[in-house]
């Protein structure tokens, strides 16, 4: 049972730190804001779905549609400005960013959690003498598909090859034809749409609240031990911690998933510290 | 020469090392450092300034130059980005509290404990990340703040209730007010101000700094940089450590909640707006972002009342958004901070009537 929720919350932690990766993979910044992203882009789902009442699907899209744009604007704004600081400006850059991502929300939808929205009919099923609920298997099937198709959509289209491009070097892709800023930009909106859709998957099963932005918390080492520059990496490093978390809340309680998950990152930066999947750099510096 | 200059004029060298290497170098220079200070002691005898509600924010705003100072000595000088500083900071607050409050160590005796602990569990954690180059500290940083939070939630007892302190004591007089406190967080603050600008221009600064600029450069020159990024690391939380003693024993009562992540991200929000690798830059971002957030903090609940189709909690969002936008626009348009507009208005001060 343990394993079951665990690798479903791993598949939505798994497409989440899919965006991490998107971002690092382009332009070597880690997005701590991308728990904000996707508090933001569930909220907006909320928006459009109980709100407007707009049917499922269209809201669906919508918030996509937003996410994507919400992530190439950030882009535009606040990190194109910062191409050639130091890499650190950047990072913290998108630490204040979630500061101001988390403020918007609050001062539009405020900080109490907000009515409950189902996003899948909710049925159990029983299999195997477990009990299954058809929310959750539907939003782990989501999520992977979604991550699924990123991978695909990296590995096998232009502009994913574009990407692949950018993270191998700047210069060497502009003097190619391609433009740098695009891709940047492109990939920002892919990040938003990855963290939208594990935002909404998330707010149905666990309510719209603020909280959803802690799972930026677990994306976070989900990405790193997976390795940053794999998005294969990070959907596996997802289910490890998906599993970890539950096991260790299971048997310990105490919301001791978190820190659990953080104490395999810096385990795993001990004796591999590229992650499992993520290129070797051999520096000795 | 008509009046006292405050930079040595051109064309005056100093003509030994002992000379060159003063931190005031004139005689005016000195008469206003030792005026600022009068100053700075006297505030609690001023009227109009020394309620204790001014006299808090001073407080507050002294301690947290101890832990901005130490944040600003790692994420400044040396280049290394740490998100987790009021983790540590709460390592010597819990350290140095739960000495007082349990063993009977008198507040003097317990400050340095706690800043030892903060750094030695801060020096545990570097270790895995200053093998690896770039983001890799913020990671563990982050994953000590989260980590350590848990462990003094769920793991101790003591920590998770939060205890009393006792106040500090320094012969008959009990430090217990904010008027009688202030003297104690100002010498504390004063003294580790001037070490720590004093630290940054020796040997050690420099190898900060050289690693900082560039790392091959550094190792290149014979700094060890390992060892120099871990020690770091640990003057950085031995600062945050001190300020956490610092803490505790000005509350009189240590608990959980005044350690959060959050935290970590206004100390990391101040220095950048003041400067990162600038010890004046460190307290001038935190005056700023302190008298900012008091500013909001008394702005939102009336627009709050004024705009009642606000949800609640829209003022603590509109603190983050304005806070937040405003390190964001110090990153992107004034990356040195206001470190940096001081230095342009010395230089105006300097050069006048003939700039350039």
């Amino acid at each position: 049972m343990l394993v079951i929720s665990g690798v479903m919350n791993g598949a939505i932690y798994g497409l989440v730190a899919l965006g991490f990766v998107l971002i690092y993979k382009a332009s070597a910044v880690l997005n701590f804001a991308q728990g904000y992203m996707l508090l933001l882009g569930a909220y907006l789902f909320w928006f459009f779905r109980a709100t407007l009442g707009l049917p499922l699907a269209v809201a669906l899209l919508l918030a996509m549609a937003a996410g994507f744009l919400v992530g190439m604007l950030i882009e535009r704004l606040t990190l194109r400005p910062l191409i050639g600081q130091p890499l650190i400006s950047m990072i913290t850059v998108t630490i204040f960013l979630s500061l101001v991502l988390e403020g918007l929300v609050s001062m539009i939808w405020g900080t109490y959690p907000l009515q409950h929205v189902t996003v899948f009919h909710d049925r159990s099923i029983r299999m195997g003498g477990m009990v299954l609920t058809t929310q959750s298997l539907i939003a782990c099937g989501l999520a992977l598909g979604v991550a699924g198709a990123l991978i695909a959509f990296f590995r096998f289209t232009r502009i994913g090859l574009a990407m692949r491009g950018v993270a191998e070097g700047h210069q060497i892709v502009q003097s190619m034809g391609i433009s740098v800023r695009r891709i940047l930009n492109i990939s920002w909106g892919l990040a938003g749409i990855a963290a939208t859709i594990g935002g909404i998957l998330l707010g149905g099963t666990l309510g719209f609240q603020l909280a959803l932005s802690q799972i930026g918390l677990l994306a976070i080492p989900a990405a790193f031990i997976g390795g940053l520059e794999s998005p294969e990496g990070a959907v596996l490093g997802g289910l490890l911690v998906g599993l970890s978390e539950s096991i260790v809340s299971g048997y310990v309680g105490n919301a001791a998933g978190v820190p659990a998950a953080f104490v395999i990152l810096i385990a795993t930066m001990l004796f591999r510290p590229y992650g499992f999947f993520g290129l070797e750099r051999i520096e000795r510096v | 020469m008509a009046r006292a200059p405050f930079y040595p004029p051109s064309g005056v060298y100093a003509d030994t090392y002992a000379k060159d290497i003063r931190i005031l170098k004139t005689r005016k220079q000195r008469f206003l450092a030792v005026a600022g200070l009068v100053l700075l002691f006297a505030v609690p005898l001023v009227p109009g300034i020394n309620s204790p509600y001014h006299l808090r924010l001073l407080i507050g705003a002294g301690i947290t130059v101890i832990a901005c100072l130490g944040l600003n000595i790692l994420t400044g000088y040396c280049g290394q980005l740490n998100v987790g500083q009021s983790a540590f900071v709460m390592v010597g607050a819990f350290t140095s509290g739960m000495l007082n409050a349990f063993l009977g160590w008198p507040f003097w005796a317990s400050v340095l404990p706690g800043g030892l602990a903060a750094a030695g569990i801060g020096v545990l954690f570097g270790i895995p990340s200053v093998r690896l180059k770039g983001l890799y500290l913020a990671l563990t940083t982050l994953g000590a703040q989260i980590i350590l939070t848990w462990i003094a939630l769920y793991g101790i007892t003591v920590t998770a209730a939060g205890f009393a302190v006792n106040p500090a004591r320094l012969g008959g007089i009990a430090f217990d007010t904010p008027q009688k406190f202030y003297y104690v967080a100002m010498v504390f603050t004063a003294a580790m101000t001037f070490f720590a600008r004093n630290l940054m221009r020796s040997r050690l600064g420099r190898a900060f700094i050289a690693i900082r600029d560039n790392d091959r450069a550094a190792e290149g020159m014979g700094i060890d940089i390992f060892r120099y990024k871990l020690l770091a690391f640990a003057i950085c939380t031995f600062y945050a450590g001190v300020a956490g003693a610092l803490l505790v024993h000005y509350m009189m009562w240590a608990q959980l909640e005044s350690f959060t992540l959050q935290d970590s991200i206004w100390y990391l929000a101040m220095i950048i707006v003041g400067g990162l690798g600038s010890i004046e830059g460190t307290v001038f971002g935190v005056v700023f972002i302190t008298v900012l957030k008091e500013l909001v903090l008394v702005v939102g609940p009336m627009a709050q009342t004024r705009l009642p189709f606000l949800p609640i909690g829209a003022a603590s969002g509109l603190l983050l958004v304005i806070i937040g936008s405003i390190a964001i626009l110090f990153g992107v348009l004034e990356p040195r901070g206001m470190a940096h507009r001081w230095s342009l208005i010395k230089a105006f001060y300097r050069l006048w009537p003939f700039g350039y």
